[in-house]
């Protein structure tokens, strides 16, 4: 047995709240796993822009009337027919067109809320790792104070004092999840900040605003951008759960948590009574979600574990 | 280190005090107070004034926040606004469901995350860890109501084996307690350990990937080693605070399950009181929930701290 | 297979078993009141069922109530909202959760028949002076508290005059306004002095704001009740349960048959009605219209409805723009598809509203030449020449979803402006805070009324001109009239006429949206049987607790 134990550790595992992985070494080859899911992701972000000017209708309208002309009785749940691909919601909306509305609420609410969430946690993140000290404590225990808040506790307050416009949500979750952000960040940054090469800069009388955009961003850019698929996720569940209470985005606007939610009851009138109204969205949600995190896993493992692959 | 457990208890105090003020200062944002909301829709200028006269909400507002201080330190919790039975009886017997709650949901989640996430991060990119990794992304992507409907439906409604409502008497054994609540434990188990696999998976890879883990797989030290002994106990730090803070939503982020299942916690207790603007009893929920992050940040850093020898001796 | 015949029709070839809950009901109901057969068949002939069918359906119907009940077991209930907010406090209830818990634990004076007319519970008899402006209660005899001691005109005094004066903090004050005080005559007589004649004061005491306490109860975790059930544990937001009081005073019936009931919440419609199917609970209010379909597959739970008046209702307020322009709400009123919510939100539970809060559910009062066809029918091109001629081009309309199903009947009426190019926001508000901040105060917002035991309550509360909840702001001095005279008018025919004028009134002039009045839904496992059919809240008005029994006890 060869003597491991003088190999003393040389990485630090700092407190992240999530760790996200290392940053690849290599240039970017992915798996056929990691082009479908690129694929995937791909048709949802091409959905989201062009889906409610190809959708069949539009997100509000309701079918009442058959493809002859004559009103249906009661067009709510029905199943897939040529008038409607995916069958109808509760009220007897398309749910296809539904989902293509609503990709882009979701994605564009999700998508912004964890961009506001990065650039919130991010500078305040380095801000305190760098400057340390009164101003790490002061944000510190800013952030403490949030997490230590349940989310949905915010968002009953904000809601119920704010209403539930987009851009109020977008905030909302922004500012909530900025609060994970900012451990993550300022972890790696203190990580850095202690590196010889950075220190190096700082003997070579380098400025401080030298230091972060050179050396600790690059540096820390990759493990946040890897972390960002599942707080993308966390949002839209956050949203979903928002609607589970009643507080989602306003009706009659789309949104697949929203649309689970309402659709609920269809699941247990089994598949020929609406159980595909709220499994659609949720597959949507399901396959953009898997896809952005299996394209990170693809990243990670070739990153990480590039050796401890090869070894059987 | 001792020093650092006291300074940080102190800080929790601090915060714990600062949260308080914090959500008097939200609740007061909020349309309607406990009178207006429990008169709801009968609600005349007459009755309102007089309900407000018997709750004590025409004080002022400095008045009415430390008065409930005061209480507080007294240990009189106080009177829940929304439907005057005191909080302690409120909270009472909902900590314990919560608790055991939490602790089964913890007791099995962890070493299965621990578990699968070590295995998935020895064969990255392997098939076991693309069924391990996307099976557990499959359970997170979708809305945990959606999760639980699907259950209850599958389980209670179709086979009948478990029950769909969390109905606990207080009067049943420590088994029959699980079985009654095997559906919002497996829901639990599902949410929770999905996000734990990742990371502890995430967690391992990083290390993996460090220079001196490359040199002990070139010197040829066994695999089974590596990852146990040198990137396992590297990891422990994010790990456990991945952990600490999924037992923290265990206590306060899980309304819908608790709705879903009908099951009497904390979470549940804590909408209720923002939404019926039950300022004393939000407070108290405020309360724990801060001392439990606390606690378990405290727990978990020093849990870094002590598997960690560089952070043992710093510079 | 369940056809969903609708509003009292049965057609085709039927038997009892296939009706639909709705129409069930008012068989037993007459059953129950001593119909005869004769009766029963010829209003199911009139309805349009065969003889054939009518004799099945009648002979279906006496089987079912012939069964005697059994006593024994336990029932577990689920309503659809519980929380810190639960209270054994009468003057404050608030859910039909603690509706249920008053009648399992409390008594009135008076008790509600399944016609809406009172009999005598805690009071034998009750008679008004001349001008109505007393009314005397002779008190039941032998009755005793859960602790033994004895039910007296104390007792009463104490319960009633919570609900007057300034500090009163009751839910149900309005409903009392003009009784100035409650005098004691002896121990078993008293007497309410009222400031304005009222009939229908008895009507008023047996709603659940009047159950009966004991003297003196200031702390209501854990009070003393007169019912057919004694309180063994209460938690708000967890559960209460409650045993059978082997001591009750009624000896009219062999009830109370149920051993033990559990009391909890299960706000989450979905798990609820499947909590039902699983057999965990046995009771649950507030079927969600969706989940008609799951339940009707069942085999072991079945839809217990009760056509009622209660509404779902969009309200413009007429002293704010736009409601202040009589154009704007002409044109709203003549978008709703009527039929169609009727149809798809309510999926057929329910009859057509006419923009006033009466409906065919409360019998006689109800006034069919004013009501049907409705005043403003769906016209587009009406609407859109009204809507047009009040020069507004758009409206916000803040929803709560107080009402399950409410949000939906907004969007369609949203869907239906669009069409005739008007732009109705729609700007949807969490339920908390609703009644305080947005209810009356913003120009359109949306409300829920429960149904009354009279019309001429029902348009008193909400639509007299100066009555606190006059939602549309509407005022009308020919109306407020008409509710005066009917109130102290005893000639039924009059009163109808009165009824009629009001109603016609109420309709044409007030701001009320109301499209639809919905039947209460509920659901319940097959072997609870016994249900009186009260229509004035969920499950037959709460009446159940003495009287429903488990067919397999």
């Amino acid at each position: 047995m060869t003597d491991t134990t003088n190999t003393s550790p040389d990485v630090d595992s700092s407190i992240y709240d999530e760790l996200p992985d290392a940053p690849p070494k290599t240039r970017l080859r992915l798996s056929w796993v990691g082009k479908i899911s690129v694929a995937v992701v791909a048709f949802w972000v091409f959905i989201a822009i062009v889906g409610p000017y190809i959708a069949p209708y539009h997100e509000a309208f309701f079918i009442e009337d058959d493809l002859a002309g004559n009103p249906i009785d009661d067009p709510s749940f029905m199943l897939p027919s040529s008038q409607a691909w995916l069958g109808t919601d509760y009220l007897g909306r398309d749910i296809l067109s539904r989902i293509m509305w609503g990709a882009r609420t979701t994605i564009g609410i999700s998508f912004i809320a964890t961009l506001l969430a990065y650039s919130i946690g991010i500078t305040m993140g380095i801000a305190a790792a760098v400057a340390g000290g009164w101003t790490d404590a002061a944000l510190s225990r800013m952030v403490d104070a949030v997490l230590s808040f349940p989310n949905i506790m915010l968002g009953l307050i904000v809601i119920a004092a704010f209403g539930s416009s987009i851009p109020m949500l977008i905030l909302l979750a922004g500012v909530i999840y900025a609060a994970s952000v900012f451990r993550i960040a300022r972890a790696l940054g203190q990580d850095i900040m202690v590196q010889d090469y950075v220190e190096a800069a700082r003997a070579r009388g380098e400025g401080l605003w030298w230091i972060i955009s050179k050396e600790v961003l690059p540096n820390a850019a990759m493990p946040l951008a890897t972390d960002f698929g599942l707080r993308l996720v966390f949002v839209i569940l956050f949203i979903s759960t928002l609607s589970f209470l009643g507080l989602g985005v306003q009706p009659p606007i789309s949104d697949w948590g929203s649309m689970v939610r309402a659709n609920l009851q269809g699941l247990g009138n089994g598949l020929g009574g609406g159980a595909l109204a709220p499994l659609a969205p949720a597959l949507a949600i399901a396959s953009l979600t898997i896809a952005i995190n299996l394209i990170v896993d693809d990243i990670s493992a070739q990153a990480g574990g590039s050796l401890a692959g090869k070894m059987s | 280190m001792w020093q650092m457990v006291l300074r940080r208890i102190l800080i929790g105090l601090v915060l714990i005090w600062v949260v308080s003020v914090f959500i008097f200062i939200l609740t007061q944002v909020l349309p309607g107070d406990a009178a207006q909301i429990r008169l709801g829709q009968q609600a005349t200028p007459e009755s309102l004034a007089a309900l407000r006269k018997e709750l004590g909400l025409d004080r002022s507002l400095p008045v009415q926040y430390f008065s409930w201080i005061g209480n507080l330190l007294i240990g009189n919790l106080g009177i829940s606004a929304a439907g005057g039975a005191t909080i302690e009886s409120l909270i009472g017997n909902r900590i314990g469901n919560t608790v055991f709650m939490t602790a089964i949901v913890t007791l099995i989640s962890v070493p299965l995350s621990v578990v699968l996430g070590l295995i998935a991060a020895m064969f990255p990119g392997r098939l076991i860890d693309r069924v391990i990794t996307s099976g557990t992304l499959g359970l997170i992507a979708v809305p945990d109501f959606f999760v639980a409907i699907f259950l209850i439906l599958f389980l209670a409604v179709q086979l009948g084996w478990v029950p769909a409502v969390s109905y606990l008497s207080g009067s049943e054994g420590f088994w029959k307690s699980v079985y009654v609540l095997a559906l919002p434990i497996g829901t639990l188990v599902i949410v929770v350990s999905a996000q734990m696999i990742r990371m502890t998976r995430a967690g391992i890879l990083n290390v993996m990937g460090s220079p001196y883990i490359e040199m002990a797989i070139l010197k040829g030290v066994p695999r089974k080693r590596i990852i146990l002994r040198h990137a396992l106990l590297n990891a422990i730090g994010p790990i456990v605070n991945v952990i600490a803070l999924n037992l923290a939503y265990l206590v306060s982020g899980v309304v819908v399950i608790e709705t879903i299942f009908a099951y009497p916690g904390l979470a549940k207790l804590m909408v209720d009181g923002v939404q019926t603007r039950d300022i004393p009893l939000v407070q108290a929920c405020g309360m724990i929930f801060c001392t439990t992050y606390v606690v378990l940040i405290l727990i978990a850093d020093i849990a870094s701290i002590v598997s960690n020898p560089r952070l043992r001796h710093p510079k | 297979m369940t056809r969903k015949v609708t509003g009292g029709i049965v057609c085709g070839d039927l038997a009892y078993e296939d009706l639909n809950p709705v129409d069930k009901g008012l068989i037993d109901s007459a059953l129950r009141r001593g119909a005869s057969r004769r009766e029963v068949m010829g209003y199911l002939v009139a309805s349009g069922a065969t003889i054939a069918a009518a004799g099945s359906i009648f002979a279906g119907a006496q089987e079912a109530l012939a069964a005697t009940p059994k006593k024994g077991g336990s029932v577990r209930f689920a309503w659809d909202l519980h929380g810190p907010s639960d209270t054994l406090d009468p003057i404050l209830f608030t859910s039909s959760l603690d509706y249920g818990r008053g009648r399992i634990h409390y008594n009135n004076l008076c008790r509600f028949r399944d016609d809406l007319t009172v009999g005598p519970e805690l009071a034998t008899e009750w008679e008004a002076n001349k001008d109505v402006t007393e009314w005397t209660f002779k008190l039941r005899k032998g009755v005793e508290w859960h602790d033994g001691s004895k039910f007296s005109a104390d007792d009463v005094v104490y319960s009633m005059m919570r609900h007057l004066g300034e500090a009163s903090t009751s839910k149900a004050k309005v409903l009392v306004a003009d009784v100035k005080e409650w005098v004691k005559i002896d121990d078993h007589t008293v007497k309410a002095v009222m400031t304005a004649p009222n009939a229908e004061l008895p009507i008023v005491l047996g709603t659940f704001h009047f159950k009966i306490v004991k003297n003196g109860t200031t702390d209501f975790q854990n009070p003393i009740g007169t019912g057919p059930y004694t309180l063994d544990e209460f938690k708000p937001g967890v559960r209460s349960v409650h045993t059978r009081n082997d001591n009750y005073w009624n000896t009219d019936h062999e009830g109370p048959y149920i051993e033990q009931y559990e009391a909890f919440g299960i706000t989450d419609n979905v798990a609820r009605v499947n909590a039902l199917l699983s057999g965990d609970i046995q009771m649950m209010a507030q079927l969600d219209p969706k989940a008609f379909s799951q339940v009707e597959a069942s085999e072991s739970a079945e839809i217990f409805a009760v056509a009622s008046g209660a509404y779902p209702t969009i309200s413009c307020m007429l002293d704010k723009e736009p409601g202040n322009n009589p154009d704007f709400v002409t044109g709203l009123k003549h978008l709703q598809r009527r039929d169609r919510i009727l149809k798809v939100i309510h999926k057929g539970q329910g009859s057509l509203g006419n923009d006033q809060p009466v409906g065919p559910a409360y019998g006689a009062d109800w006034c069919k030449e004013a009501n049907d066809p409705v005043s403003h029918p769906y016209d587009p091109e009406k609407a859109k020449f009204h809507l047009k001629k009040s020069g507004v081009s758009g409206a916000e309309l803040h929803v709560a979803e107080v009402s399950p199903g409410l949000t939906d009947i907004c969007l369609m009426l949203q869907r239906e402006c669009s069409k005739v190019g008007f732009d109705l926001q729609i700007k949807k508000v969490p339920n908390d805070g609703y009644w305080g901040a947005v209810w009356m105060k913003q120009p359109m917002n949306v409300s829920s009324w429960n149904m009354r035991p009279s019309a001429n309550i029902m348009m008193t509360l909400a639509y007299k001109s100066d009555a606190p909840w006059n939602e549309t702001s509407w005022k009308n001095e020919r109306f407020d009239q008409l509710l005066a005279m009917a109130r102290a008018e005893l000639d039924a025919g009059k009163r109808h006429e009165m009824n009629c004028e009001a109603q016609k009134l109420c309709s044409q002039g007030a701001g009320s949206l109301i499209a639809t009045h919905k039947a209460y839904v509920d659901a319940k496992a097959k072997i609870i049987k016994g249900f009186p059919r009260v229509p004035i809240a969920a499950f037959g008005g709460m009446e159940w607790p003495e009287y429903i029994w488990r067919d397999d006890a």
